[in-house]
């Protein structure tokens, strides 16, 4: 199977190219085009309740796709906002996704939604958290560019921005100065990162979007 | 191959700058003083560290994953399943135990903080919430206050053109001439000296009275009929004139105010206002007022009657005939529904009469019986 990312970074989408017997689980929502000999199976994500809970609280499709085929396809993939996508290969270690950001995985990535806890929703990284872990090449995508940053230590990042990171990484907030810096700066809460390993983040934030539309609406 | 002494196995992981990727998830044995990996990634690579070399470290996502590091930091291998710190102890023959007990509790203590600022921000953000609601209501009551008379005045108009009432008498029928007398000799005593009192006497049964706000009264032939002088319909008025000048009918408004008709007034729109003030008074709310409204239009109607050299003991009288018709005549005491607590009042109207000027009464010199004969 050759996936390659095409038209980086603004509109990144992927170009599935599967051989025969090749599988692909993607996003519900991703597919933009697929070869008609491809079969499409749906199954919910991640057993039913974590399903369901994705639906409701993950703000993510409750359901993925199993994209195959018998013969060579080529199938595309998107993501619904403008910006960039990166590929990882897991080997037995674990990823965690923010929901939303994930587009597609090989057959060996196992899903879960996890609780993610209060101080990753403080953090503007929602309460849920995709587990991804097993083997093989993950894909997901970002609103804006994505740059990855091997952490070993402590690191500071605006709320918001981070779009996955291991599980031996851990995640607190902070303010950026005082209360009162915080409050009127508009540099808010900021998120602390502590421990080994990498961390992906994203240029842009749906924060920083939403602030900027809602200041062009008035 | 040594076969690990270790009782159990763990699934782990590995950084080392030899993998690639510099990661991989690994299984974890413990075996005569070593913590062993072999990645899971093909082909296996092994990583040991001596436990007397063990870094430990407490951390990740969970805050439960466990590091183990060498001294030079370029391996560590990491673990976050429940046994493993447990065995790790066991089998450094408790080195590690108080290292890992003080980063525990580094971390719990973290913990409290954390959740310590959760509520405290929860509080803060409730009782803001909590201030900023009552105090945009708060500031449209004062801001409604602070509104022109006129205002009044239109609510009052849109609130009679919309109400049900049966005919309206002549302005030169005996009963009106007979209550725009009484209101014309109150009127200079009001509290608001530029009100425009418009008085109307309908024909109905009921014995009843009321004033919408900006002055509009409204008295019912029922009323007049039962009356047994001139003061007692004089008491009424007062009390009534009172609702209107000490703008009862506003205050209603603004009591039965939402947030979002607060914040309108408070940015000035008060056609919003008028029209919410209309469609109070459809549903008569407007002519049922509070407790406290209705003792204080009491003592204002006896401040009233007094300087017109009108008796107040009147007002109580007619408050006292009240009490005595409500056994027989249950429909027809409109009035009384708007006005309980009959004692109490006239007992307040004997107490506030005692501090007002001593004033020489002159009676009324109107006809009643021509009045009431002509209904
Ligand atoms: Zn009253």
């Amino acid at each position: 199977m050759q996936v390659d990312i095409r038209n980086r970074p603004s509109f990144a989408n992927l170009h599935v190219q599967l051989g025969a017997g090749d599988r692909i689980i993607a996003e519900a929502g991703a597919m933009a085009t697929m070869s008609s000999n491809i079969e499409m199976k749906t199954r919910f994500n991640g057993g039913f309740f974590g399903g369901i809970a994705r639906r409701f609280l993950g703000n993510e499709s409750i359901f993925v796709n199993e994209f195959s085929a018998s013969s060579p396809a080529d199938l595309v993939l998107t993501q619904p906002f403008p910006g960039d996508m990166i590929c990882t290969e897991l080997r037995g270690n674990t990823l965690y996704l923010q929901p939303g950001a994930f587009i597609a995985c090989e057959p060996g990535v196992r899903m879960a939604l996890g609780w993610a806890g209060l101080r990753s929703w403080i953090a503007g990284e929602g309460l849920f958290r995709l587990k991804l872990s097993g083997s093989g090449r993950l894909w997901f995508g970002a609103y804006g560019a994505i740059f990855d940053r091997e952490v070993k230590g402590e690191l500071i990042v605006d709320s918001g921005h981070l779009v996955a990171y291991e599980p031996t990484i851990s995640i607190n907030v902070g303010m950026a100065g005082g209360i009162f810096t915080s409050f009127f700066s508009g540099e808010g809460l900021i998120t602390r990162v502590r421990g080994q390993g990498k961390i992906y983040m994203q240029s842009r934030s749906f924060d920083g979007l939403a602030a900027w539309t809602n200041s062009h609406l008035m | 191959m040594v076969m690990p002494a270790s009782r159990e196995s763990f699934q782990g992981g590995v950084f080392h700058a030899s993998i690639p990727g510099g990661r991989s998830g690994a299984t974890l044995t413990i075996a005569r003083g070593e913590l062993i990996a072999d990645t899971i990634s093909e082909p296996s690579i092994r990583f040991s560290i001596p436990l007397n070399q063990c870094q430990i470290d407490l951390g990740g996502a969970s805050n439960r994953m466990v590091f183990c590091r060498t001294a030079e930091g370029d391996l560590t291998i990491f673990c976050e399943e429940k046994n493993f710190a447990k065995e790790l102890d066991f089998q450094s023959g408790g080195m590690l135990a108080g290292p890992l007990k003080e980063l525990k509790k580094g971390l719990a203590a973290d913990a409290n903080r954390f959740r310590f600022w959760l509520t405290v921000s929860a509080v803060a953000c409730a009782l803001l919430l909590f201030l900023g609601y009552f105090g945009v209501l708060w500031t449209a009551k004062i801001a409604i206050r602070a509104l022109p008379v006129s205002v009044d005045e239109k609510i009052g108009s849109m609130a009679f053109s919309g109400m049900e009432m049966g005919r309206k008498l002549e302005a030169n029928h005996p009963a009106s001439r007979l209550v725009q007398e009484i209101v014309d000799k109150l009127k200079p005593h009001a509290s608001i000296p530029d009100l425009k009192f418009k008085v109307t006497v309908v024909e109905d049964a009921d014995i009843n009275a009321f004033a919408l706000p900006g002055g509009q009264i409204v008295v019912f032939t029922g009323l007049i009929k039962e009356a047994k002088s001139a003061e007692q319909i004089a008491g009424v008025l007062a009390h009534e004139m009172s609702h209107a000048t000490l703008r009862h009918g506003i205050e209603r408004v603004s009591q039965s105010l939402g947030i979002v008709a607060a914040i309108q007034i408070m940015v000035g729109d008060v056609g919003g206002l008028v029209a919410l003030g209309a469609q109070v008074a459809q549903t008569s709310i407007l002519t049922s007022y509070s407790r406290a409204a209705e003792t204080e239009a009491d003592l204002e109607g006896a401040r009233m009657l007094n300087a017109a050299k009108i008796d107040p003991k009147a007002m109580a009288d007619f408050f006292a005939m009240l009490k005595e018709k409500m056994g027989d005549l249950p429909d027809a005491m409109a009035w009384i529904s708007t006005h309980p607590q009959h004692e109490t009042r006239v007992q307040s109207i004997q107490d506030h009469q005692k501090k007002l000027p001593v004033v020489q009464y002159e009676p009324l010199q109107l006809d009643l019986k021509a009045a009431q004969d002509a209904l």
